[in-house]
C-alpha cells in the first residue's frame, strides 16, 4: 500500500510530474506533419528579412494548440477529481451534472440562430457554450438542493435527467439544422482542439490555472467529505462551504475548458482513477498529480490526433477514448490487487 | 455530578404527526458511560444525532457544558464531541492510517498538512485501539470488528472529552463485542471520557455502563402518554434499575428470562418456542 503522504513526497512527485509535462510539451511541439527545427525557430519571425516558417509553425500554430490541450486536460482531470469526491461516486466525471449538454445546447443555439458577430476574432459559439454550461450546472445544483439536502442521489438524478432532456433538444436542433451548420457543431460536440489566438489562450489559461490552484487548498477537507458529509461535519469541517466552493470552481473551469475545446470525454473520468490507482486516494496529492497527468494525457492524445491521419485531423475526443480506454484497463488489472485486497 | 450533556424537555419527530421523542429529560454526567437502548424505531439514533448537533429538537433544549449545543460552531463542537456512526460506505480505498488522520483535518496548517503533534495523536489512537498493526491496509480489506476499532481510533484522534457511538457492536461476533466494550471502558477510565453508546445488547450494557436510557414507544405512532400500560415512554437512571427485567419486557414487548451470576444480572429474550421448552415457571413469559 501507499505510504502516508508527507509534504516532501508531495513536492517531489509534483515536481517530477511537472518536469515530465514539460518534456511532453516540448516533444509534442517538435512532432507534426511538417518538420520543425527548434534552433531555426529560435531565430525569430524573420531571418534576413525572409519569413521564418519554422517560427511561424511553432509559435502561431503548434504551441498555442498544445498549451490549450494542456489547460483543457488539466481542467477536466481536476474537476473529475472534485466531482468524484463530492458525489462519492467513482463513475462521476466533469460532465455528469449537465455541463456537456448545456454547453452543447448553447453552441447549437448559437449556430442555428445564425449568430454572425465575432468576439476577439472568433465565433461566439464558445461564449454561448460557456453560458449554457454554467447555467445548466446551476440549474442541476438548484434542483439537487431542493430534492435532498443531504443526499447526492437527488443531485445525480437531476444531472442525468437534465442531460437527457438537453441532449434531446440538441438532437431536435440537429434534425432541423442546415447541413453546413451541422458540420461545425458536430465537430465541436466530438471534442476538438484548434489553433487559438494568444489572447483567448491567456484568458482561458488564467481562469483555469487560478481555479486549479484554488482547488489544491480544498484537498484535505475533501478527503473526509469523500468518506461522508456527516463524518466531515462531526470532525469539524465546514462541509457546506467546502462543497459549494469546490462545486463552483470545478464547474467554472469545466465550462471554460468545454467552451474552448468542445466535449472531450474520458479525460475527467480516467485520469483521476489512474492517479488514484497508482498513488492512492489522498486528494491533496490527487489534485495536483491529476491536473498534470490530465495535461500530459490530452497533449499526447492531441499529438496523435494531429499526425495519425495527416494532413487531415481526428477529433481529439476519439483519440482520448481509443488510447485511454485500453491503457486504463491495463492499469486497473495491474493495480487491482494492490488496492482491493491483499496486504 | 456535573452534566456534560443535558437534555431538557426535548421533542423531536421527522413529521409533525409522529413525534419520536417527546419531552426527554436527561443528564449525561461528566465521565459517565451511558447506554441507550430501546426497540427499533424508538429514536436511539435520532437522540445521538441530536446530541451530535446534526439534528435540532423541535422544542426543548440540549446543553453542552451548560451552553446551548446549537450555538457552538462546527469546529468548536468537534473539539468537544466525537461521533462513531453506524454506516460505512467504502469510498476510494483510503488506508487505516489515512482514515484516522482525517480526524485532525481542522488542525492542519494552511497548506493542508498535519503537524508532528497531529501525527503523534494518531499514533496513540492507533496504539490504544490495537489497530497500528494494519495501519497501512485499506479500510475495505478489514473485518467489521477491525473496522469498528478504526472508527473508534478516529474518534479518539479527534481528542474530545465526549464520545457518541451509534451501535458500535452491531455485526460483530461476541468476542469482538466484548473487545469493543473493554476498549470503551478503558477509554472512560483512563481518559475520564464521557461515553454515550446506543446498543441492542442489554447484557453488555449491564456489565459495562453506569447509566442507561431506555426508550419505549408503546405504539407505532409514537409515544402515547395516555396509554395506561405505558407508564413512561422512557426511563433513565443507573443501568441495573433501568434495565430491570420488567422494564425490558415492557419496552421490547418480548418474553424474557433473567438470572444472576454473582453480582451480574443477565437477560435472555425468549421467543414462542421457549414456552414449550418448559424453561420457565408458567406466567413468566408474557403473551
Amino acid at each position: 500500500m501507499h505510504p502516508p503522504l508527507t509534504p516532501r513526497i508531495l513536492l517531489l512527485r509534483t515536481s517530477l510530474a511537472a518536469a515530465l509535462l514539460a518534456a511532453v510539451l516540448l516533444s509534442s511541439a517538435m512532432v507534426g506533419p511538417q518538420p520543425v527545427r527548434l534552433k531555426t525557430a529560435l531565430h525569430g519571425p524573420q531571418i534576413h528579412g525572409v519569413p521564418n516558417p519554422h517560427y511561424e509553425i511553432l509559435v502561431r500554430v503548434r504551441v498555442p494548440r498544445i498549451l490549450l490541450a494542456a489547460m483543457v486536460g488539466a481542467a477536466l482531470a481536476a474537476s473529475g477529481v472534485i466531482f468524484q469526491a463530492l458525489l462519492r461516486n467513482p463513475l462521476a466525471d466533469p460532465y455528469i451534472l449537465g455541463v456537456s449538454s448545456g454547453a452543447g445546447l448553447g453552441a447549437m443555439l448559437a449556430v442555428i440562430g445564425g449568430v454572425s458577430w465575432t468576439l476577439w476574432g472568433r465565433s461566439p459559439i464558445a461564449l454561448f457554450a460557456f453560458i449554457g454550461a454554467l447555467g445548466t450546472v446551476w440549474l442541476v445544483w438548484g434542483i439537487g438542493r431542493v430534492t435532498g439536502k443531504y443526499q447526492v442521489t437527488g443531485l445525480l438524478l437531476a444531472g442525468v435527467v437534465v442531460n437527457a432532456f438537453f441532449s434531446a433538444m440538441i438532437m431536435f436542433l440537429i434534425s432541423i439544422a442546415k447541413s453546413q451548420q451541422l458540420y461545425a457543431t458536430l465537430f465541436w460536440l466530438m471534442g476538438n482542439l484548434t489553433e487559438e489566438n494568444w489572447f483567448v489562450l491567456w484568458v482561458g489559461s488564467g481562469c483555469i490555472l487560478t481555479g486549479i490552484v484554488a482547488l489544491f487548498f480544498l484537498g484535505a477537507p475533501l478527503n473526509i467529505i469523500s468518506v461522508g458529509r456527516q463524518d466531515a461535519r462531526n470532525i469539524g469541517v465546514p462541509v457546506e462551504r467546502v462543497e459549494l466552493s469546490a462545486f463552483a470552481i470545478s464547474a467554472f473551469i469545466t465550462a471554460v475548458a468545454v467552451s474552448l475545446s468542445g466535449l472531450i470525454g474520458f479525460v475527467g473520468l480516467i485520469v483521476p482513477h489512474a492517479v488514484r490507482l497508482v498513488f492512492g486516494p489522498d486528494h491533496r496529492q490527487l489534485l495536483p498529480l491529476s491536473s498534470l497527468g490530465g495535461a500530459m494525457f490530452l497533449v499526447a492524445a492531441d499529438t496523435v490526433a494531429r499526425i495519425v491521419v495527416a494532413p487531415a485531423q481526428l477529433p481529439v475526443g476519439v483519440v482520448t477514448a481509443m488510447i485511454g480506454g485500453p491503457f486504463f484497463l491495463l492499469l486497473l488489472v495491474a493495480h487491482s490487487k494492490k488496492v482491493y485486497g491483499g496486504t | 455530578m456535573t452534566a456534560a450533556i443535558q437534555l431538557n424537555q426535548v421533542c423531536f419527530g421527522y413529521s409533525s404527526q409522529r413525534p419520536i421523542l417527546a419531552g426527554i429529560d436527561l443528564n449525561v454526567g461528566v465521565g459517565s458511560f451511558l447506554a441507550v437502548a430501546g426497540p427499533n424505531g424508538a429514536g436511539k439514533s435520532t437522540l445521538i444525532q441530536l446530541m451530535a448537533g446534526i439534528l435540532r429538537p423541535q422544542s426543548g433544549s440540549v446543553l453542552l457544558d451548560g451552553r446551548n449545543l446549537y450555538s457552538y460552531g462546527v469546529r468548536d463542537l468537534a473539539r468537544k464531541i466525537a461521533v462513531v456512526r453506524q454506516e460505512f460506505l467504502p469510498a476510494f480505498g483510503f488506508s487505516v492510517y489515512e482514515t484516522v488522520l482525517m480526524a485532525r483535518t481542522p488542525n492542519y496548517s494552511q497548506w493542508g498538512f498535519e503537524s508532528r503533534e497531529d501525527r503523534e495523536m494518531v499514533a496513540q489512537a492507533l496504539k490504544r485501539t490495537d489497530t497500528a498493526k494494519f495501519a497501512s491496509r485499506s479500510l475495505d480489506s478489514l473485518s467489521a470488528g477491525e473496522r469498528q476499532r478504526v472508527f473508534i481510533a478516529r474518534a479518539l484522534a479527534q481528542d474530545t472529552p465526549i464520545l457518541l457511538l451509534d451501535e458500535p457492536t452491531s455485526f460483530l461476533d461476541i468476542r469482538q463485542q466484548t473487545a469493543i466494550y473493554d476498549l470503551l471502558k478503558s477509554i472512560q477510565q483512563e481518559s475520564g471520557s464521557t461515553i454515550v453508546a446506543v446498543t441492542h445488547d442489554i447484557n453488555l450494557a449491564l456489565q459495562y455502563c453506569d447509566e442507561a436510557l431506555l426508550l419505549c414507544p408503546c405504539r407505532r405512532e409514537g409515544p402515547d402518554l395516555t396509554n395506561p400500560t405505558c407508564s413512561a415512554h422512557y426511563r433513565t437512571g443507573p443501568t441495573h434499575e433501568v434495565f430491570a427485567p420488567e422494564e425490558i419486557r415492557r419496552a421490547f414487548r418480548v418474553g424474557i428470562f433473567s438470572g444472576t451470576l454473582g453480582s451480574e444480572r443477565f437477560i435472555l429474550p425468549l421467543g414462542k418456542r421457549a414456552k414449550d421448552a418448559n424453561l420457565l415457571p408458567p406466567g413468566d413469559v408474557e403473551k
